[in-house]
């Protein structure tokens, strides 16, 4: 029996961090640029054009209004693309077999996937406040404490639902459906154009059962100071998922379900 | 309680009672095999015997319904055993994201390597397998036999003291193959144990010390080649091998 303990010279957690980010960076054009310019082009055309023909809400104009849902939006669509394309690619290609036969540990291979998705989300998220506040007039964060810790629940949530996506999705169709069908139509209803209080009664309460809704409270109350919800309901509720998503998420990869 | 004995810590492989369903498929049942330090070792057997399930299982990417196995004494599943095995699967499993060079050097970190080393172990595998000037290309770019190589590369890249070559020498031509078998013939006597599958019988014969023939998931005859032709009575590999996988254990 050899009796060496595995000593890595440095964690292998944080290569595999590394090369998740290194996949996205090396496909910069589509990973970044896109979503950075499609939510920009969001805020000038629905903020700015169409903007002026909507009342102010809550005394804020319409295109500040929406900035915080189209970054929670954006957020949600980089987190959960991410992990679900690279685990997914990971799984058919089969080079997923070399990171399984390395002394990571289920817990340091999850953490890398989820590290990835946010990396890439908060590189997304960063250009688009920065264009994006200037082009609405500008202003300061109103409850920056409620924007950080907020944020941090949103980017463990998309990211984990993208982690938990690509490894329960069987095709490349599988991935680009659960986008079409489940993300988009909730991000819809999510409040990311609109105050759910303007709606009718059961559309408010039903709203509140979409996921979404409460990642765009978070950034909305966020920088606006205020949303259709308390500040502690809506992190109760974001870090709430985090926390569940993150046991869903562990189980998966601790009991070896990613392995035939 | 487990109905297994337990496995031989002195050897660089040890399996017992491992066996593996896929719904009512039983892939591999109550298989038990010792692998000595330094030996070559050839897995032989028809399509669907168990083979790939079973490195798969030794490597942490199968997941056994039963059984213990056991890598330089080190339980199979801990960093210790994953660190001492390096593998080289039959189908080529590169990652489409990184050049050449970026992989080999994350495959070193994989496996707990500085920096400073992935990088110089990286470059003098690169040379060794005579992939340098490929090294800034994605896997994806090279030729089929370049690319076998570099998946042999990758399993060498962090010098593991059991290697695992599932029919590494597929589809290649006659001077790679060659080369292959120079190359694994170098490691062995260099103290590396090898665990070859292949459907190639000669190529068995030629580099292993022992064999195993599977069939069903159960080993069937075990020996070197000589010792399993006097048995069987048969004259060639190729004779040994079709008593063998018919008549079942002699």
């Amino acid at each position: 029996m050899t009796t060496a303990t595995f000593q890595a010279e440095r964690p292998a957690v944080v290569w595999l961090l590394e090369r998740e980010v290194l996949r996205f960076l090396n496909i910069w054009r589509y990973s970044i640029i896109g979503p950075v310019l499609s939510t920009v082009l969001f805020v000038i055309v629905f903020g700015n054009a169409l903007g002026r023909h909507v009342d102010p809400i809550d005394g804020i104009s319409y295109g500040k209004f929406i900035v915080p849902g189209l970054v929670a939006q954006t957020m949600v669509n980089v987190g959960f693309f991410n992990g679900t394309t690279s685990l997914f690619e990971a799984r058919r290609d089969r080079y997923i077999n070399d990171v399984f036969a390395s002394p990571l540990r289920w817990w340091e291979i999850n953490a890398a996937l989820v590290g990835g998705g946010i990396a890439r989300a908060v590189i997304v998220a960063l250009p688009t406040v920065a264009i994006a506040m200037p082009l609405t007039g500008g202003g300061s964060v109103a409850r920056p404490g409620v924007l950080l810790v907020g944020t941090l629940g949103l980017l463990v949530v998309v990211a984990q639902v993208g982690v938990i996506a690509g490894s329960l999705a069987k095709s490349l169709d599988h991935v680009y459906s659960m986008e079409s069908i489940i993300l988009l139509p909730l991000g819809f209803v999510g409040g990311v154009f609109y105050s759910v209080s303007t709606l009718p009664r059961a559309w408010d309460v039903l709203s509140r059962f979409d996921p979404v809704f409460w990642l765009v409270q978070v950034e909305r109350i966020g920088f606006l100071g205020h949303g259709d919800t308390s500040a502690g309901a809506a992190l109760l509720v974001v870090w709430g998922l985090a926390a569940a998503l993150t046991a869903w998420s562990a189980w998966i990869f601790a009991t070896g379900r990613l392995k035939p | 309680m487990s109905s297994w004995s337990a496995p031989d810590p002195l050897a660089a492989l040890s399996v017992r009672g491992l066996s593996k369903s896929y719904g009512s498929f039983s892939a591999v049942a109550n298989l038990d095999l010792d692998i000595a330090d330094g030996s070559f070792f050839g897995l032989l057997g028809p399509n669907g015997a168990g083979k790939t399930t079973l490195i798969g299982s030794v490597c942490n990417i199968v997941r056994p319904s039963a059984g213990a196995i056991t890598v330089f004494g080190h339980d199979h599943r801990s960093r210790e055993a994953r660190s001492l095995i390096g593998l080289a699967e039959q189908e080529i499993n590169v990652d489409r994201f990184l050049s050449v060079r970026q992989m080999l050097i994350y495959h070193g970190g994989y496996h707990g390597l500085s920096r400073r080393a992935a990088r110089a172990q990286a470059d003098e595998i690169l040379t060794q397998f005579r992939l340098e000037a490929k090294a800034d290309l994605r896997a994806y770019e090279l030729s089929g036999g370049m690319q076998r190589r570099l998946v042999l590369a990758r399993a060498l890249l962090h010098q593991p003291k059991l290697l695992i070559l599932d029919e590494p020498t597929a589809g290649v031509d006659v001077e790679l193959r060659a080369e292959i078998w120079r190359q694994m013939k170098g490691l062995n006597a260099a103290g590396t144990t090898i665990l070859l599958t292949t459907h190639y019988l000669e190529e068995a014969e030629t580099l292993c010390d022992e064999i195993a023939l599977l069939r069903a998931g159960q080993i069937v005859a075990r020996g070197s080649s000589s010792s399993l032709r006097a048995r069987y009575g048969a004259s060639t590999i190729t004779e040994l091998y079709e008593r063998a996988l018919t008549a079942g254990a002699p």
